[in-house]
């Protein structure tokens, strides 16, 4: 049943669904901290709690211009490899069963996409790419812009 | 039965899993510990205790593997038992062989284990020659009578076994759950900290606050304990030791008496894994290199049987591991010159070395003391990386050598690996750390003793004549320079990020110093290869610790200190700071806010400690710093809240803290000084900057808190000169004193031709003084209160009264002669 979780979001200006497992929490942004001479898609920390979170911003690993952190944004936290990364979202929709199976990504997307997204899926009649959190932390190619 | 095993163990999470792993982590933990008792046993084969629990180990071992199926390992482990168990009941007389076919079953048990861990089955495989060698060995019975000797004793058997379950109180708990627990605490921590914000804003009322402080106190107390948690006996560092040093000695030829002392220390179980390839390191050097082969060791006079101690002992927040031999020590020179012939330095360079720094060359990469590479210590590890690894723990090595007689390396730890003590600094209008171990100076940037240059777009800065290149943080950090900062605050900090390295970071401002929970940042951060992790301070805003070797790395300077214009590069220059740094004057406001200044020299630093620090007992006040007590100059308590400046004066031996108000500013000291008409806290009047400024005598405030209470006595104004004044007491302390008491003073050497009236001797040893020739009389000063018995005319150097007593006596009866 877990298999068939998802969350549905709205991330770097598009819909997307990310499979359940690989999140930890929806959180709302603390005051985030810059990290000087990091990676662009690095927005800087912030503390949940007691832990450290490194905040992405996924509009600049698809190669868009970064977007400022406004306070009360919602982020998705996901652990990579151990360590705890806050993704920043446009707008959080829903959590749901989506029984309709992963299918291969079809068409062509931009290289940004293409590096991110694993699957596709369809959902209340709109296809929605599968994005694996691990893939928005590394290193964006370089930017587009 | 074996497949059996496998396919259980192959299901997802089974219970069987768990008990696997307790096997594992506990069967490990028995055979390091059977190991050393092994060796202690063959040193010792009288010795029963350690039989029955070496007997008790395999036994153990034995029981859990049946449990578990493992037919290997309960077959070693029988066998084992069963040799023993002949030896316990005087069956069998226990030899060097005896021991060695039992470390054979030692160690293949923990390749049994390591394989267990990996593939989560026991491998196929044959031990019967392993086996074999427990039999084969010389298994001649005992002469009957030692076995009668002791033949009450075998039957205590069972009783043995039910003793030693009683000393297993404790249980196993999984280091994820530990580590849960620790977050945990660490958010209650955080939580407070924002409750307790929120309450002083409220306004509440104090029964209210009160009962927030019991709450507060008690979760300061479980983070304690918590941190606890994760400690373990040191123990478990030293038990594999007996038995390498065994093994080594062996294949050397060497004879060793190897202890280990101080197990009881306990330690972050982290931080043990992190020192325990180091630490076997330096006991493989020293049983390698450190003790001579046997004829060397009769030559040099030595006992044929070398020592090797490994003891820990806990200092404050910090752990001393020392490994100490009676080999031969190093030899600074043949250091030098080896290091010469491998190119690590030029013989120019080598000889500006102290023969500590040619110690030191050790720790240089490359650098390897045998002069071939063999098979024991030869691994391609060499110091260097033992250095490297303990600063990555924020610990440091130090060397004790005894050239001839022995060499003692200690290294000192943190207790916990995630603790260390941080520097906060600001640049860009954000908070860095740095840490603190690896900080060698902080400096106002505006400061008197610095001067910045820039070169060919490069800036460097001179502190005392010596030269640091400089970076500034905003610009490693590729920042703007936060417009709201104060150009006053600005900051130097001088940081080594290595041996025979350092250069100088310019911060916008200091903060403070913390205690710093480290955790390592996310592999993009890191990447960037300037952070060594990030921080939570109490106000949960992340701070990031800054690396030290990874700013100079990503900056590309050349950080090394040799070939420099450092202070040693001339010594008439070196001369020349030495005398600018004596007469400089550190201007402070005073508690009653007047403007006072006191000669830098005697500052060791300047504190800032909470109020609750400072304490009074038998009617002096007395400040806590760290672990130790030092006297204040203060007559009561301060009744202000918050923390107090103290300035610690130093004179060499002793230090008196005297509170201030606030630094501001370092002088250099006007040469017209209007001394004060009588002794006391002030020395004199100058003029800085047109505003006359109080020049506190250390002299006076020393004597007053050394245990001696003197006057003043007028004498005449003959010539003294001081001899053998190493630490500067004379020319900080002393001399002052004698040229208000009407004295000219000049050292041994600059009396310029000029016959002394007296002389005044401040060295230990009055051999160093030299003569005093031509009939000058020679007046020793003495450290310590008491004075010796063959040591009767020396004066305690803080008796003013004495002291001026001894000079005019012995002056008058030079001038008579």
């Amino acid at each position: 049943m877990m298999d068939k979780l998802y969350l549905v979001a709205r991330i770097a200006d598009t819909r997307v669904a990310l499979r359940s497992r690989a999140i930890n929490s929806v959180v709302v942004v603390g005051t985030p901290v810059a990290v000087p001479a990091a990676p662009p898609h690095v927005a800087g920390l912030f503390a949940l709690r007691s832990r450290v979170l490194t905040l992405i911003d996924p509009h600049v690993v698809v190669g868009l211009a970064p977007v400022p952190v406004a306070a009360g944004q919602r982020v998705i936290v996901v652990d990579v490899a151990g360590h705890g990364y806050a993704l920043l979202a446009d707008a959080i929709e829903d959590v749901c069963f989506i029984d309709a199976p992963e299918t291969r990504v079809a068409g062509k997307l931009l290289p940004g996409w293409a590096r991110i997204a694993e699957a596709m899926i369809e959902h209340q009649g709109a296809s929605l790419l599968v994005v694996d959190p691990a893939r928005l932390i590394a290193e964006p190619v370089a930017s587009a812009y | 039965m074996f497949a059996m095993v496998a396919a259980r163990l192959g299901a997802p999470v089974t219970a069987m899993d768990d008990l696997l792993n307790d096997f594992l982590a506990e069967t490990s933990e028995i055979l390091a510990e059977a190991g050393g008792a092994l060796v202690a046993w063959e040193a010792d084969p009288a010795d029963r205790e350690r039989l029955d629990a070496i007997f008790r180990f395999v036994h153990t071992i034995k029981g859990s593997s049946g449990f578990l199926s493992l037919p290997r390992v309960t077959a070693l482990a029988h066998a084992a038992e069963d040799a023993l168990d002949q030896v316990r009941r005087g069956q069998r007389q226990a030899d060097a062989a005896l021991v060695t076919a039992v470390l054979g079953i030692v160690d293949r048990l923990s390749d049994l284990c390591a394989a267990l861990g990996t593939q989560g089955s026991e491998p196929a495989g044959d031990d019967s020659a392993v086996i074999a060698a427990l039999a084969s060995t010389g298994s001649a019975p005992v002469a009957p009578a030692e076995s009668a000797a002791e033949p009450a004793r075998s039957d205590a058997e069972a009783d043995d076994l039910s003793v030693d379950l009683q000393a297993w109180r404790s249980i196993r708990v999984p280091l994820p759950l530990l580590d849960s627990v620790m977050t945990g605490v660490t958010d209650i921590v955080l939580a407070r900290n924002e409750f307790s914000r929120m309450l002083r804003e409220s306004g509440a009322d104090a029964s209210l606050v009160a009962s927030f402080d019991r709450l507060s106190d008690s979760i300061a107390a479980m983070r304690q304990s918590v941190s606890h948690m994760r400690m373990q006996r040191i123990d478990k560092l030293f038990a594999p030791l007996p038995r390498i040093v065994r093994d080594l000695a062996q294949d050397l030829g060497k004879k060793v008496e190897f202890s280990a002392t101080g197990g009881e220390v306990e330690l972050d179980r982290e931080m043990m894994e992190n020192i325990r390839d180091p630490l076997i390191h330096i006991v493989r050097n020293a049983l390698d290199h450190g003790i001579e082969p046997l004829d060397q060791r009769v030559a040099a006079g030595k006992s044929v049987t070398a020592t090797l101690s490994v003891s820990a002992r806990q200092s404050g927040n910090q752990i001393e591991i020392e490994v100490r031999d009676d080999g031969r020590g190093l030899s600074p020179d043949a250091l030098a010159a080896k290091a010469i012939a491998s190119r690590i330095l030029t013989a120019a360079e080598a000889r500006a070395l102290s023969p500590k720094d040619k110690l030191e060359l050790i720790f240089r990469p490359g650098f390897s003391t045998a002069a071939k590479v063999t098979s024991v210590s030869g691994r391609g590890v060499g110091m260097d990386i033992v250095k490297a690894n303990l600063e990555r723990i924020g610990g440091i090595v130090e060397l004790r050598n005894e050239e001839g007689r022995g060499l003692a390396i200690v290294l000192r730890v943190p207790m916990t690996l995630t603790i260390i003590s941080g520097l906060m600094v600001r640049a860009a209008a954000q908070y860095f750390a740095i840490p603190r171990g690896a900080v060698r100076e902080i400096l106002l940037e505006n400061s008197d003793s610095v001067r910045i240059d820039r070169v060919g777009g490069g800036e460097l800065v001179t502190v005392r004549g010596e030269q640091f290149p400089l970076l500034r943080l905003e610009t490693i950090l590729d920042c703007d320079v936060d417009e709201s900062d104060d150009a006053d605050e600005r900051a130097i900090v001088i940081v080594r990020p290595g041996q025979g390295l350092s250069y100088a970071i310019s911060v916008a401002a200091i903060h403070d110093h913390e205690e710093l929970v480290i955790k390592p940042a996310a592999p993009p951060i890191m990447a960037t290869g300037l952070y060594a992790g990030t921080t939570l301070p109490d106000n949960g805003r992340p701070v990031l610790l800054l690396d030290v070797q990874g700013v100079m790395a990503a900056a590309a300077i050349d950080a090394s200190e040799s070939g420099r214009a450092a202070a040693g590069a001339g010594e008439a220059e070196d001369a020349a700071a030495s005398v600018r740094d004596a007469a400089q004057l550190l201007l402070f406001r005073d508690i009653d806010q007047r403007l006072r200044g006191v000669r830098l020299s005697v500052i060791e630093r300047v504190e800032e400690v909470p109020v609750l620090a400072l304490f009074e007992s038998a009617g002096q006040v007395r400040a806590q710093i760290g672990e130790q007590i030092f006297p204040v100059h203060a007559d009561r308590l301060p009744d202000t809240q918050g923390t107090v400046k103290l300035l610690r004066l130093h004179d060499g031996r002793a230090v008196l803290c005297y509170p201030i108000d606030a630094v501001i500013d370092i002088v250099r000291l006007p040469d017209a000084v209007q001394p004060a008409a009588t002794p006391g806290l002030i020395a004199g009047v100058v003029l800085v900057g047109g505003e006359p400024v109080e020049v506190i005598d250390p002299f006076w405030l020393m004597e007053r808190y050394a245990p001696v209470a003197a006057s003043l006595v007028e004498t005449r104004q003959p010539l003294c000169t001081l001899a053998g004044d190493q630490d500067g007491w004379g020319d900080n302390f002393l001399a002052p004193l004698l040229r208000q008491a009407g004295y000219r003073v000049a050292g041994s050497d600059e009396a310029g031709g000029e016959r002394p009236d007296v002389m005044l001797c401040l060295a230990d040893d009055p051999a160093q003084c030299g003569v005093a020739g031509d009939d000058v009389p020679m007046i020793r000063l003495r450290a310590s209160l008491e004075a010796a018995a063959s040591d009767e005319e020396s004066v305690y150097r803080y008796d003013r009264q004495a002291l001026l007593e001894a000079l005019r006596r012995r002056v008058g009866g030079g001038r008579a002669a």
